[in-house]
């Protein structure tokens, strides 16, 4: 049985006139012609191989015809794949054709010059940097992945792989005993002890100084990273944990034999969750406004990681900002959230990013601000957050004042100058700056309103 | 070539009730009075007999007379004459006895059945039985289908006698015998089973066998490695079934090129040392760096230029070197000079990737990979190549031209140029007339301006030539001064498939479709050497670091490495291992282990004094791994494929392998591993998934996947940063 249909044989025997073709040299003629084609096929193969091709292109076909000594088909070459189209000949008989567009001459000469190509052109990315693959666009996110087999599994794998692009399962999680040596494991388990060991001050001290001299870390960075992403996730009513992995972060930043660039990802999401997360600590145990500090802290890490490793990731910083913005302008987050924010984006963004992100934003902010401040049980938070405000338009006027654009006059006093500020900053923050009455800072605001 | 007719079985067929004794008389009449007097005759004889007591006589007449039937033609009761189906009743009896074996023998004995089903497949199309053909190949053809792919996509079309000597595999199976080992008693229970069922098949097989192959028997207890019984236990659960190192069509001594039946054991002796250096350039280079070293003094704890470049000549073993006399090369330039003293200074400051024992514990060394991705090729690329000083990089299209930019955004200046128009980014080599397979940058390696300006005759390091292999069956040699042709190299009958440059210049180097490789150098027009033996296209090409050895890779029926010596032009070793198309080559800078990857996704390591397997390896998707290179230590080695992905091997053998001593090859790392965990019910599981994915070998140190860029070479820089070009392919 042959996939050659012997009909087709006959067929072109009549077309070259040959009427009576014995059954049996059609049938051999039938087998022939069906082990030609995939002779040739094998020869089209090569070719694209060698074009380090996974598709076969009529291009390939000609080739191959070309080395088999063979006249060439032509009128076939084509970039675009073929495409088949269906006829029905009979029942269950279906016909396949090459669909082939019938083009109008007076058309095809009057229409416009197809578009040319665009230029051949290459650019350059980093696939991977000291054996880890930085996030940037140009390399697939880890969704691009799933699907593909990367790491070596079963016994014998490297699992410290796993743990660094983040597939750290579970159930994979044991196998790190074989990898690090005992000293190291020894290490990391005293250290982790020492940390949370709310107790002993000077035994945590120390695991802290280790930390941040000790050269031969590199190893435990993922799981130091691991350890911190899990203890603030799961201990977000627990001041003291979250402050002492805050603290592990700081320290490890400070190790000045870590490199930790290819890790920044991985850390961002943890500082972030300490600096705008909703309900940090418990307000019973710690007080109301102890979480401020724990904030504080986490903005000035976050600041010395973006200035630090922002020059190697150019959205590193915008990245931050806009997440930081979402979570200001969220009027039903807690003023913590804010106050973070407010915090993180006067000190990344800087002048420039308070001009631009927060004053614009203060007067539909004034609104929620003022209901805040009425509330018995919100004031203080809500104070908290106008002094963070301050803060920043301070940033604004110390700016102002060093590139020395500050024109000297033309600027209105007394009740005017209040009702300008207030309908631009808002009344609560309006009349804050109008009190202070200092004025670079007035001017450089309005400064600012003016360029807006 | 009608088929013989049916047998006639209307004759009695035992010996037991024949002889005509019993058969009625009657019954044959209508055959005629003859028949009947003849059948008398025998019972007249028989009587006869029986009275004189001549029974041993009689037996034998009784015997021989069941074979005719009634009409006295002879009854068509031997096996050989039950047309095709013959062949699939032996296959079918091997097969089950095979799987029915002892365990210890069934690894080895499986091999010999693809052979014999190929030549059963052959017999049957030869024969003429092409129905019987098809049902024999549908029928056995599943168990081959993992390792054969490609030689049952050759096969299936065959139907005709003729095609059998038309067709590449057909002609390879028939001309060559197809070279098995065994463990002598393996071989003996092979044979005592095909001469005990003589009668139902076993004959066939055992003429097959005589006809077609090459079987050698070895005692297990002295072969050890592969053949050992620790191999065979290990290989028990996971189904490794991978060929024998000297298993195949050009079977050999493993690794000796030398394919006679009784050649000698032991292996020629190669000069894998570096190339020395001419006596002049020595001193040369000598004085350079003493007044590299008294102008910039080295650092604290930084050699000076000076030990550095005698501690290399020092370390270099004297006895297998190759000579400098059977290697003419042109005398030495400044050029020469000021890239030798930059291989030294490079050598110093380097980041090394030093071996297992240098690294702290389990992780890799962190490679750097720079992609470049080439936009808007529509898939026209064919290759790509980047100069050794990175500063260029060429692709070959499919459109017949070549194209060169620069790396670091400098114009490709010439001297011709027109005054006053810029010159442009990047340059067009036209001239070939067919699609363009392979370019090769003559050698260059990047001097850094800044710290060479106290020497004002710093002589330009760039390189200066390019030679490309195309469908035109033509290689080209242009200037990259003038960015012209200067000369068309004709010799090869088939497209060129790769060219390559010898490490030193001067020589470079063809692989073609007509399945030689030829040796040229760049002032003749005519090929010094050529390199035939491939059964199949010559597909890969690769030097030797120091220039005295060619590496060829073959695929189709093929699939061996060759290993060419350049001044007597002999093959030296040749590895048979890949189930694939081999599709890249590269040798290791020390000299003494050579990587070929093959478009089924497997890496396969070789030691090339030994000329043994050590390892192999596995984990990029099927579609051919398009590019391999090895870092300076020759630590590391960095593929990337058409998965697009990039990935780092390590090279060393597995540790604990070798502590169990399963074998020097520690082949089949994952499915072994599976098999060593194996036993619960976990490890089923893992192997039914395992067939449908792609097993990740644990050698492998890490993988970059690209963003749908399948990634055509990858390439590793004195400084021991990968570069990667691929192109990006929506």
């Amino acid at each position: 049985m042959s996939v050659w249909n012997s009909e087709n044989v006959i067929d072109v025997a009549e077309s070259i006139g040959i009427t009576q073709l014995n059954r049996d040299a059609v049938d051999h003629l039938a087998r022939d012609v069906e082990f030609r084609i995939s002779q040739v096929l094998e020869e089209a193969l090569k070719f694209m191989r060698h074009g380090k091709r996974t598709t076969l292109t009529t291009q390939d076909v000609s080739q191959a015809l070309r080395l088999l000594e063979v006249e060439p088909l032509y009128g076939y070459e084509s970039t675009r794949p073929l495409r088949f189209g269906e006829a029905s000949i009979g029942p269950g008989q279906p016909l396949f054709y090459v669909e082939d567009e019938e083009m109008d001459f007076e058309k095809l000469i009057n229409a416009p010059l197809p578009k040319v190509p665009r230029e051949m052109s290459f650019t350059a990315h980093w696939l991977a940097v000291e054996g880890v693959q930085p996030s940037i666009p140009q390399n697939p996110t880890q969704a691009d992945q799933r699907n593909q087999e990367l790491a070596a599994k079963g016994p014998g794998a490297n699992p410290h792989l796993a743990a660094v692009s983040g597939n750290d399962n579970v159930s994979v999680k044991p196998l790190v005993k074989h990898v690090l040596s005992k000293e190291l494991q020894l290490y990391f388990e005293r250290i982790c002890g020492a940390i949370l060991d709310e107790t002993n001050d000077e035994y945590r001290s120390a695991a802290f100084a280790s930390l941040k001299t000790d050269p031969g870390l590199h190893q435990l960075v993922p799981y130091f990273i691991q350890f911190v992403a899990d203890k603030v996730t799961h201990s977000l009513k627990n001041m003291f944990v979250l402050t002492q992995s805050m603290l592990v972060i700081a320290a490890l930043l400070e190790n000045a034999s870590l490199y930790l660039a290819p890790y920044v990802p991985s850390i961002i999401p943890s500082v972030l969750t300490c600096l705008v997360g909703k309900h940090l600590g418990s307000a019973s145990q710690d007080g109301p406004t102890t979480h401020f500090a724990l904030r504080d802290y986490a903005a000035s890490l976050l600041s010395s990681i973006t200035r630090k490793y922002g020059p190697s990731s150019s959205t590193l910083k915008p990245r931050i900002a806009r997440s930081c913005l979402k979570s200001f302008l969220d009027s039903h987050k807690p003023f913590g959230t804010h106050y973070g924010s407010i915090l993180a984006l006067t000190m990344i963004a800087g002048p420039e990013g308070v001009r631009s992100l927060i004053v614009p934003n203060l007067l539909p902010y004034d609104a929620h601000l003022q209901r805040g401040l009425k509330d018995d049980g919100k004031r203080e938070q809500a104070e908290y957050v106008v002094n963070a405000i301050m803060r920043a338009l301070e940033t604004v006027e110390k700016d102002a004042a060093e590139t020395g654009a500050l024109q000297q006059n033309g600027y209105p006093e007394g009740e005017v100058l209040k009702e300008r500020l207030e309908t631009m900053l808002g009344e609560v923050i309006g009349t804050k700056v109008y009190e202070i009455g200092r004025q670079s800072l007035t001017k450089a605001l309005l400064e600012t309103a003016a360029d807006i | 070539m009608a088929q013989p007719p049916p047998p006639q079985r209307t004759g009695s067929v035992g010996p037991a009730s024949a002889g005509g004794m019993g058969a009625p008389q009657s019954a044959n009449t209508p055959g005629g009075q003859g028949q009947g007097g003849q059948q008398n005759l025998n019972q007249i004889v028989l009587e006869y007999l029986s009275k004189k007591g001549y029974s041993r006589t009689e037996a034998m007449l009784r015997r021989e007379s069941a074979h005719t039937d009634a009409n006295g033609q002879p009854i068509l009761t031997r096996f050989d004459d039950i047309g095709g189906r013959k062949y699939t009743k032996a296959f079918t009896l091997v097969q089950n006895w095979i799987d029915n074996i002892l365990d210890i023998y069934k690894p080895e004995l499986r091999r010999v059945l693809w052979p014999i089903f190929v030549h059963f497949f052959l017999g049957l199309i030869a024969d003429f039985f092409p129905r019987d053909a098809e049902d024999f190949f549908q029928t056995f053809k599943g168990p081959f289908e993992n390792e054969h792919e490609d030689d049952l996509r050759a096969l299936a079309p065959l139907n005709l006698p003729e095609h059998v000597q038309q067709s590449e595999i057909g002609k390879l199976y028939r001309d060559n015998r197809y070279r098995i080992t065994l463990s002598s008693m393996a071989y003996m229970t092979l044979m005592q089973f095909l001469e005990s069922h003589d009668r139902e098949g076993g004959s066939l097989i055992t003429t097959t066998l005589n006809t077609h192959f090459d079987l050698r028997s070895v005692d297990r207890a002295n072969a050890g490695g592969a053949r050992g019984l620790a191999k065979l236990l290990a290989d028990r659960n996971g189904d490794a079934d991978e060929p024998a190192e000297d298993e195949g069509i050009p079977g050999h001594n493993a690794g000796s090129a030398n394919l006679d039946r009784n050649a000698p054991t032991v292996l020629s002796k190669l000069s894998l040392g570096p190339m020395p250096m001419e006596s002049d350039l020595m001193e040369d280079v000598k004085a350079e760096l003493q007044d590299l070293d008294a102008s910039n003094p080295p650092k604290a704890g930084q050699n000076s230029l000076m030990d550095e470049f005698e501690e290399r000549i020092k370390r270099e073993p004297m006895d297998d070197v190759p000579s400098r006399d059977t290697l003419p090369f042109p005398p030495s330039t400044a050029r020469d000079v000021a890239m030798e003293v930059q291989k030294v200074k490079e050598n110093r400051d380097r980041f090394r990737i030093e071996g297992r024992d240098g690294r702290s514990g389990g992780i890799g060394p962190g490679v750097s990979v720079t992609m470049f991705t080439f936009h808007n090729t529509f898939d026209t690329v064919n290759c790509i190549e980047f100069s050794g000083d990175n500063s260029l990089v060429a692709i070959g299209t499919a459109e017949s031209y070549i194209r060169v930019w620069s790396l670091d955004n400098q114009p490709l200046v010439t001297a011709s140029d027109p005054a006053g128009t810029p010159p442009p980014a990047s340059r067009r080599l036209i001239g070939h007339s067919g699609a363009v397979y392979a370019i090769s940058f003559s050698p260059s390696i990047a001097i850094p301006t800044n710290d060479h300006a106290d020497s004002p005759t710093s002589p330009d390091s760039r390189p200066r030539y390019l030679v490309s292999g195309s469908a035109d069956k033509s290689i080209r040699l242009w200037s990259l001064d003038t960015w012209t042709n200067l000369v068309v190299y004709n010799g090869h009958q088939s497209p060129v498939w790769d060219v390559r440059f010898c490490p030193h210049g001067h020589y470079f180097a063809s692989a073609s479709a007509d399945r030689t490789a030829m040796l040229w150098s760049t002032p003749h027009i005519a090929p010094l050497r050529i390199f035939a033996g491939h059964d199949s296209d010559a597909e890969a090409l690769a030097w030797h670091p120091n220039g005295a050895y060619v590496f060829t890779a073959s695929g189709g029926g093929d699939k061996t490495v060759r290993m060419w010596e350049i001044v007597r032009g002999s093959a030296v070793r040749l590895f048979t291992g890949h189930t694939g198309n081999v599709t890249a080559l590269a040798c290791s800078p020390s000299g003494h282990f050579l990587a070929s990857a093959d478009d089924r996704g497997e890496i396969i390591l070789w030691n090339l004094p030994t000329g043994r397997l050590q390892k192999r390896m596995r984990g990029h998707g099927r579609g051919g791994i398009w590019s391999l290179d090895w870092c300076v230590e020759s630590t590391l080695l960095v593929s990337g494929g058409a998965d697009g992905t990039v990935r780092v091997w390590d090279v060393q053998s597995n540790k604990e392998t070798q502590g169990k001593a399963i074998s020097e090859g520690g082949a089949g790392g994952a499915a072994k591993m599976d098999g060593a965990s194996g036993g619960g019910a976990s490890s089923g599981v893992a192997k039914s998934k395992a067939k449908k994915d792609v097993v990740v070998s644990p050698d492998q140190i890490s993988a970059f996947p690209t963003k749908k860029s399948p990634v055509y070479k990858v390439r590793f820089t004195q400084m021991n940063l990968v570069v990667a070009g691929g192109a990006y392919l929506p």
